[in-house]
């Protein structure tokens, strides 16, 4: 079948001015947006430009706003969006070109939430225990494939790219409720930043994008009713 | 609780900090004023017809100095919650720092002008006429 496609094009660094381009592409209706970038790039206009890895949903390179929403284009399937499918770069990422966005600021924020294990007691001989419970209170937000659809979603990051962003919560949540983490105190004081969970005007956009279906808005009032109330009992029981 | 520096850090972090008292004043004052505007809407809008509110209806009132206290509570959370909430949009949107700062100002000049007045009115009182 015919699929028509608006696509945003952009180079900053020339002197070109922003544009939409039309194509029509000839697929199948299983067939996703991801296949229908490739077409445009193959067949019709090699200087598209977008980015792509594992095309399977996991690795969150392409993430992108198609019709409006933050998607990933390899799990959109052309018969579950209207044409023509109006595809743009995320929102609130500096484009670097057409559809790739500069995501230094988006992982720098992950870095800043101290993503990695802390613990400094002597490794067991075996894996470092915990239950059921413990392993499934934080199980949502290990979900989390750093996609930025709900970071580039979210109005209070298009207001202040300084907002730590739901990602960085989400994953700051992943290590908060971890009983096997030990530096509650000190991912507790990042978050309650100004910058932090605090930006968070519970808006919601963000777990509507999420393609891995992680509820964002709920790890992140379970953050602020850490910082408000306590950790937990289950995390604290080591 | 080690204070923790990173480099965004201005004053030094801590779990129980400004933000946290922020966001929990604006939850437990908004459930409160949410009892004493809608009581004080019924009295003055439902129960009495707005157009035989005049001071002497003011007066009558407040000699009975609990409806001083509960007008005194009304002005204060009503002031802080709104003009709290002003600061927090107002820094959400306003990033330059001069202008951020003078904003700030106003807001917080604004809440303490009419915290002053209000009070001044509650604890003064009004004659009978």
């Amino acid at each position: 079948m015919d699929v028509l496609l608006r696509i945003r094009r952009s180079n900053p660094a020339s002197n070109e001015a922003p544009r939409w381009d039309e194509f029509v592409a000839d697929l199948e209706p299983a067939d996703r947006v991801l296949d229908a970038l490739r077409y445009v790039k193959w067949y019709l206009d090699g200087t598209l430009t977008f980015r792509s890895s594992c095309a399977q949903g996991i690795c969150g390179s392409d993430g992108m706003r198609i019709n409006g929403r933050n998607r990933l284009a390899c799990k959109t399937l052309l018969r579950d969006v209207r044409q023509p499918i109006t595809i743009e770069p995320m929102y609130g990422l500096q484009v670097i070109k057409d559809l790739v966005v500069d995501m230094k600021p988006f992982f720098g924020q992950y870095r800043s939430i101290l993503p990695y294990l802390v613990n400094s007691d002597p490794a067991p001989e075996k894996e470092r225990l915990q239950s059921q419970a413990q392993r499934e209170i934080f199980d949502d937000s290990t979900k989390c494939i750093l996609c930025a659809c709900c970071t580039t979603s979210c109005p209070s990051y298009w207001a202040n790219g300084a907002y730590v962003g739901p990602m960085a919560i989400v994953q700051a949540h992943r290590f908060l409720f971890d009983s096997r983490d030990q530096a509650t105190e000190r991912r507790l004081a990042i978050m309650s930043q100004p910058d932090g969970v605090w930006r968070c005007r519970t808006i919601f956009n963000c777990t509507e994008a999420c393609p891995r279906g992680i509820e964002i808005t709920r790890r992140i009032d379970e953050v602020r009713r850490a910082l408000s109330f306590g950790m937990p009992r289950v995390v604290k029981d080591r | 609780m080690a204070a923790v520096t990173s480099p965004q850090a201005g004053p030094a972090l801590r779990r129980g900090n400004w933000g946290t008292l922020s966001y929990l004043f604006m939850r437990g004052s908004g459930v409160l004023l949410a009892f004493l505007v809608i009581i004080h809407f019924v009295i003055q809008h439902v129960i009495n017809d707005v157009y035989t509110l005049d001071l002497n209806f003011v007066a009558q009132r407040w000699s009975n100095p609990g409806w001083r206290v509960y007008d005194a509570f009304m002005l204060t959370l009503a002031l802080a919650h709104g003009l709290n909430g002003s600061r927090i949009v107002a820094n959400d949107y306003i990033l330059h720092p001069a202008w951020n700062r003078a904003v700030n100002l106003a807001i917080l000049a604004a809440g303490l002008l009419w915290i002053v007045v209000g009070g001044t009115a509650i604890i003064g009182g009004v004659r009978f006429m």
